[in-house]
């Protein structure tokens, strides 16, 4: 279990003050402070850690914000920047002596320019709120991290998400034009724009994936694309997960650049199948969804040069898919695939390594054997084009022992990860759960640098202090 | 997720079902942003995730319920987007049922809530009361801006509002109507409580649409509301009253000439008949309840599934399908309607943000004015902006709520009635 | 000027620079020289000696080289398979007339990108890993050799654009992508830029994945041999695909820009000579004593930019980048112009004097001023990397 940094007693001492302060900058609605109303903001998508804050503050515009990081940073308050609070590493799990600050309230859309093909909207607007908005016009917002149906933009700023089509389209650091950010003494940054690239420092690039550590973010320009003429899926299902994977490397090699290139092994294809009833191939020890775009005529050839790739291979069985409604399906069942697993297991933890693909086999093989010995089932889904893998350890919080097998089982994997050449995050940010991994990935000196980065944009340590670096003894997080 | 719930605690067969579902949570979040009032007022403890964990922290403390857990309960929507979101399977249909059943058992409200809730489970599930209390709103009308301010003064204002000018007269529909022509089966139909008051025409025009297609339909006298609104405020008994009343008449009528299917025009109530086997899960009625929740079907289920034709050349008239929520997420009945309306000769057009309740929500709208108002002007916006000739849905407590604002709203089977030789709906223009 | 062979030698030397307090002059093959404002510095070190393709894994879309790997070298031996530098970016020796050969560590320490920067993201967006070496002589790295990665803070993106003030990169490791298989134009002669600027923005709202938009008028496209037919201004957009499709997808976009003009197809060797010049500037010339600018703005803007400084130039990402070429007296309405449009401004080329004395990219307001020399105490604490390289006194 991982260790939160003691809550400063000086702080709790002036609750009463801090809350005071927060009814004066929100109305009554925005601050919460009841002890039984603060508990269901306790955590987020990893429940398996968990802390009651001081309070919640829900602000709806820059100028809340900024006026409740001013108040936070004048009595020395930690904050905890939180948006859909989806983060599967405890990205946005609270302190005892912290404010979480929701950014939910801020939800609207503020412009949309279509001619130069780029969309302002407030931190709370939710990743397909924007896809939705410009929809109507052909247009899309590139990175689909799987939970887009509830993630909000600014989280995936926090955690610099991906998503099934970044290996074509980038994931959210390479969408973003321009933020409206609040630095923790209450100044309002703007940076980028809508144009492309910066003259100076690359700020925008920064603070993408800083985890709510250096700024909080409050809007966010993002470029828009128009989409292809049409979007087709198959499924080609394979005896093996090394079979499926020596397919993959003759996919890319190939030269074909699918827009998606997703792995599942048998485990995943049961649970997925029976949220999306998507057809998905239930003999198969290994599946890909292929995903490519263009004309119709477009997407026939190269599908048909996927299938003549694929066919050296043995496939048990490979389906285009027929309509719009089956692709959807397709993908319902491989966007749902997390929740999917809660289905057949009441805990997962859902990993997030990213591997040399190449690897692939021979991590599936280790992870089973890991399984194996600490008699827990894993399901695997793998973002197979840019080898980010995810395997979903399942477990039974309700039984103590599993759960200390689930988290020594996790960072099993992601060491052996970063021992094949890869790294523990491919989109899912470090958080509090791989904080202490950080070690495997980085020596102390790097780990220091990082730590001085943040310094110079939080001396005090005060914006969501006690993720992404091991706690030890740095007196910065245990102040 | 994690449930500390004691040995103790889950010998009671709801706090065991609850568990379940509790575990059965994984705490993805993905639900929340597709919760109405989550959209509207911005705070986790308004989301799904949110009701989850109070209630799981409420049934497992074993307290009575506090006034905050209550007021985050209480403006749920029960509209159950969030199950047709969760990918998990979490059933917080059942969870949230035992969580106003707790409510109501443990939580002494203000007297002027207790009174007001009081005398809508008095009037509102029997349309005798109900027609009565409707001619006195009417009457109140004149009066409306005399009403106190507050949460009591607005309540009594949102009734007032949605209150129709004029009454249909009274129309009975006991009894069997025999199928025209050739028999091809025969049908339950459950005439429901409000809607009979509000429009009998529904009712008559699926009655003739049967007919018409080969069925006999039996409405048994002794049949009455399914107990959906009881069981929504979170009042056990009578809810079960009601719901065994209807079960002892549906059976009788199984057991005599046979049924080929219960069939619901008001789908607030049909996914409540569809749960009959599992609220009786406990009750000698167990097996008959079962069955009965098999054999219902929503009329457009039953339409689809024996053939629907159109008779009338196609209106010209472009209709902005409302998706009610009971429909759509309560009981996965998406395509139908809308291929039955297509089928029949209209355009159809679907609203942004189709997934949203209406705010109407049984008498949600009444308990909570505020919210339902917000979300009745949100879901009128996106309607507007498909620009439809009319607004049609498979509810009744929708197509009251979306009145009013300049479209006209027809139940979706009076409009398949029409363009299968029915008379025109009256609300549409000439 | 010294020239380490390996990074622990770089290391050293850069150690022993901090030790003195000396400033040092950081270059790679010295092309960019001329860029930004001029540093003054004791010592310079240049890392043309770091030279070598460390990893090539063309099936996993990764390659490693060090820092002084000319650009040339590495993309040999990414067409030998097919693949390609995704950012296409440019080699600006004959605009900034500093021939030499250009290296991978120059090119993401000044993030320059090309025409495909629209649609496959700029340099920076390319970078997997560094290896660098700080202000300090310490050794460090950031990212690493997989595609997806966000463990602790991006430093590769700090460092990409940063002209060698926050560290020195001595490996880099880029996501590479298949070279499409042809390379199909349409060109529309005879627009005047505001038009050309809508008829561009249609072509990259489009569905057919346009990879190039430029603009160039009629003397900047005299200058590209295979444009100067056209006695026109043109507007050029690209479609890179396999063959079929960029026929196809030609094919379509000429019929919907119908309303704009009347589309030329330019076959694929042809396209890709002009968008190497397009990518390199060629179709501007510099005479001694004048100066070049590069403004990013929205592609709307761009029209705007031009002729309010009535420079010579052209459009490039559908309008957003204009390349500017004149007076260095006109600096001040550059930047007045390129801020007015809420876009930036770098000082490509210039007389010493106006690099020296004006700002040659935007100034930063104080707030974020403060934290960028915060920032800079961090990775280069004595100040010596690069000098005044960016801003007087940073
Ligand atoms: C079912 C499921 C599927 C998922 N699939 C994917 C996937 O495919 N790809 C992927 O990349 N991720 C995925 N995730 C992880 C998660 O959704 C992303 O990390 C997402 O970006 C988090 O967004 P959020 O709004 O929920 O942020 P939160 O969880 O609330 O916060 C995430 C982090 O960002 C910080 N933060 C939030 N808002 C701000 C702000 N305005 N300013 C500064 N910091 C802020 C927080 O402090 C925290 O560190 C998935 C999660 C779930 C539950
Ligand atoms: S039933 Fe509706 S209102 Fe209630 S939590 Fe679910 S989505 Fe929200
Ligand atoms: S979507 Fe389902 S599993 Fe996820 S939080 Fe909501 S109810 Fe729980």
């Amino acid at each position: 279990m991982l260790a939160l940094p003691e809550p400063k007693a000086d702080i709790l001492a002036r609750r009463d003050e801090i809350v005071a302060g927060l009814r004066a900058i929100l109305p009554a609605s925005g601050v919460i402070t009841e002890p039984l109303r603060l508990k269901p903001y306790e955590t987020d998508g990893l429940p398996a850690y968990r802390q009651i804050p001081l309070a919640v503050a829900l602000p709806e515009t820059t100028e809340q914000v900024a006026a409740v990081l001013k108040l936070c940073h004048s009595i020395g308050v930690r904050v905890i920047p939180r948006g859909a609070g989806t983060s599967l590493s405890g990205g946005a799990t609270p302190l005892a002596d912290a404010v979480v600050l929701g950014l939910m309230r801020m939800n609207r859309i503020l412009e949309i320019d279509y001619a130069d093909r780029c969309a302002t909207v407030q931190a709370g607007v939710t990743n397909i709120g924007i896809t939705q908005a410009v929809a109507g016009n052909g247009f899309f917002y590139a990175p689909d991290p799987s939970s887009q149906l509830a993630c909000m933009i600014g989280g995936n700023v926090g955690m610099n998400s991906g998503g099934a089509h970044c290996l074509k389209y980038g994931v959210t650091a390479n969408n973003l034009l321009g933020l409206t950010a609040v630095t923790i003494e209450g100044d309002i940054l703007h940076l980028g724009g809508n144009h492309l690239d910066a003259a100076g420092y690359d700020w925008l690039g920064l603070i993408t994936g800083s985890e709510g550590m250096l700024v909080v973010v409050t809007e966010v320009m993002v470029r828009i694309l128009r989409g292809p003429e049409g979007a087709r899926a198959m499924l080609a299902a394979f005896r093996s997960n090394e079979i499926a994977g020596q397919c993959v490397d003759a996919i890319i090699g190939s030269g074909i650049i699918p827009v998606a290139l997703e792995f599942m092994d048998r485990p995943a294809i049961h649970a997925c199948e029976a949220f999306a009833h998507a057809g998905y191939p239930l003999d198969a020890e290994a599946m890909l969804i292929i995903e490519v775009e263009g004309s119709v005529a477009e997407q026939d050839d190269l599908l048909d040069r996927i299938k003549r790739l694929c066919e050296p291979f043995e496939p048990l069985s490979m389906r285009v898919s027929q309509s719009p409604e089956e692709s959807l399906a397709i993908w319902k069942g491989r966007k749902g695939a997390f929740g999917a697993v809660g289905r057949i297991s009441p805990d997962y933890m859902c990993m997030d390594g990213t591997i040399p693909t190449s690897r692939l086999p021979e991590v599936l093989r280790r992870i089973g054997e890991m399984s194996d010995q600490y008699g827990l089932k894993v399901a695997n889904i793998f973002h197979a084009g840019d080898g980010n893998l995810h395997p979903l350890v399942m477990f039974d919080a309700n039984d103590p022992d599993s759960f200390h097998r689930a988290e020594a089982f996790g960072a099993d994997i992601l060491k052996l990860c970063v021992e094949v050449g890869g790294c523990l995050t491919g989109e899912h940010g470090v958080g509090l759960e791989k904080r202490d991994l950080m070690r495997f990935q980085f020596s102390e000196p790097e780990l220091e640098r990082q730590r001085r980065l943040k310094d110079a944009f939080d001396p005090a340590w005060l914006l969501n202090p006690a993720k992404v670096f091991p706690l030890q003894d740095k007196p910065r997080q245990a102040a | 997720m994690q449930t500390s719930f004691t040995a103790e605690q889950l010998r009671d067969p709801d706090i065991q079902s609850s568990n379940k579902i509790l575990r059965t949570c994984v705490h993805c979040g993905m639900c929340t942003a597709t919760c109405p009032t989550f959209v509207l007022l911005g705070d986790e403890l308004d989301s799904p995730r949110g009701r989850i964990y109070l209630m799981q922290d409420m049934l497992e403390s074993g307290r009575p319920a506090t006034a905050e857990v209550v007021t985050h309960i209480d403006r749920c929507l029960s509209c159950l987007s969030c199950m047709t979101t969760c990918p998990s399977g979490v059933n917080y249909m059942h969870l949230i049922d035992h969580g106003r059943r707790y409510v109501e058992e443990t939580y002494t409200r203000p007297w002027h809530e207790r009174l007001l809730r009081n005398t809508l489970v008095r009037v509102l599930p029997s349309p005798s009361r109900m027609r009565w209390a409707l001619t006195a709103a009417r009457l109140a009308k004149p009066f409306r801006a005399l009403l106190p301010g507050g949460v009591f003064g607005s309540r009594l204002r949102a009734m007032l509002d949605l209150a129709p000018t004029h009454l249909p007269p009274r129309q009975v529909v006991n009894g069997v109507h025999r199928a025209d022509g050739t028999r091809r089966g025969r049908v339950a139909l459950l005439a429901g409580c409000a809607q009979q008051v509000l429009a009998p025409s529904i009712n008559a025009a699926t009655i003739r649409l049967l007919t018409r297609l080969g069925y006999d339909v039996v409405v048994p006298p002794s049949a009455g509301c399914c107990g959906a609104l009881t069981h929504h405020m979170g009042q056990h008994d009578p809810a079960m009253a009601a719901a065994r009343t209807n079960i002892a008449a549906w059976s009788a009528e199984m057991a005599g000439e046979g049924l080929d299917a219960i069939l619901i025009n008001t789908s607030g109530c049909g996914t409540t008949v569809k749960d009959y086997g599992f609220m009786f899960r406990d009750e000698p009625e167990q097996a008959q309840a079962a069955q009965i929740s098999a054999l219902a079907a929503d009329i457009s289920q039953f339409l689809s599934r024996i053939g629907y034709a159109p008779t009338r050349d196609p209106a010209g008239l472009t209709v902005a399908y409302h998706a009610a929520c009971s429909l759509q997420h309560g009981q996965s009945v998406t395509a139908e309607p809308k291929t039955l309306l297509r089928k029949a000769g209209f355009t159809v057009v679907e609203p942004a943000e189709g997934h949203l309740c209406c705010g109407s929500a049984g008498t949600y709208n009444l308990l909570q004015p505020e919210i339902a108002g917000r979300l009745r002007e949100r879901k009128l916006d996106n309607i507007r902006r498909t620009t439809p000739d009319l607004i049609a849905a498979g509810n009744i407590g929708c197509l009251t709520q979306l009145a009013g604002a300049g479209l006209p709203t027809i139940h979706t089977v009076e409009l398949l009635d029409w363009m299968a030789g029915g008379p025109r709906p009256a609300a549409l223009p000439a | 000027m010294s020239a380490p062979a390996t990074e622990a030698a770089l290391a050293e030397a850069i150690a022993d620079a901090y030790a003195a307090k000396e400033p040092v002059l950081v270059q790679g093959a010295g092309t960019k020289h001329g860029m930004l404002r001029p540093v003054q510095a004791a010592r310079s070190l240049s890392t043309r000696n770091l030279s070598g393709i460390t990893l090539y894994a063309p099936k996993e879309l990764v390659i490693s080289a060090r820092a002084g790997t000319p650009i040339t070298e590495i993309k040999a031996a990414l067409a030998e398979h097919g693949q390609h530098l995704t950012a296409e970016p440019p080699d600006l020796s004959d605009l900034l007339g500093v021939p030499g050969n250009q290296t991978l560590g120059g090119i993401v320490a000044t993030n320059l990108s090309g025409p495909r920067r629209i649609v496959a993201g700029a340099m920076r967006d390319q970078i997997l890993g560094i290896r660098a070496v700080d202000g300090t002589g310490e050794i460090f790295h950031s990212g690493g050799r997989v595609l997806k990665n966000v463990t602790g803070l991006d430093l590769c993106k700090l460092l990409s654009g940063s002209h060698g003030t926050l560290g020195i990169m001595t490996e880099i490791t880029l996501k590479i992508l298949p070279a499409p298989e042809q390379t199909g134009t349409l060109v529309i002669p005879g627009l005047d830029a505001t038009a050309a600027v809508a008829t561009l923005s249609a072509a990259l709202g489009s569905p057919y994945g346009v990879s190039g938009a430029a603009w160039l008028p009629p003397d900047a496209a005299a200058r590209i041999p295979e444009l100067a037919g056209f006695n026109a201004s043109v507007a050029l957009m690209r479609i890179e695909e396999f063959a079929a499709s960029v026929t196809y997808r030609t094919a379509r976009l000429a019929q919907d820009l119908q309303p704009h003009g009347r589309a030329e197809l330019l076959g694929d060797t042809i396209s890709r000579s002009v968008w190497r010049s397009v990518r390199d500037v060629t179709p501007l010339t510099v005479e001694p004593g004048e100066a070049v600018w590069r403004v990013s703005v929205r592609p709307s803007a761009g029209p705007g930019i031009l002729a309010a400084t009535g420079l010579r130039g052209f459009l490039d990402w559908g309008g957003g980048l204009v390349w500017l070429v004149g007076d260095p007296a006109s600096h001040p309405a550059v930047t007045a112009a390129a801020t007015a449009a809420k876009g930036i401004w770098t000082l490509m080329h210039a007389p010493d004097s106006l690099r020296a004395s004006a700002d040659v990219i935007p100034p930063e307001p104080p707030v974020l001023a403060a934290i960028g020399r915060r920032v800079k105490a961090v990775m280069d604490p004595a100040g010596i990397l690069n000098p005044g390289r960016m801003a007087a006194g940073a």
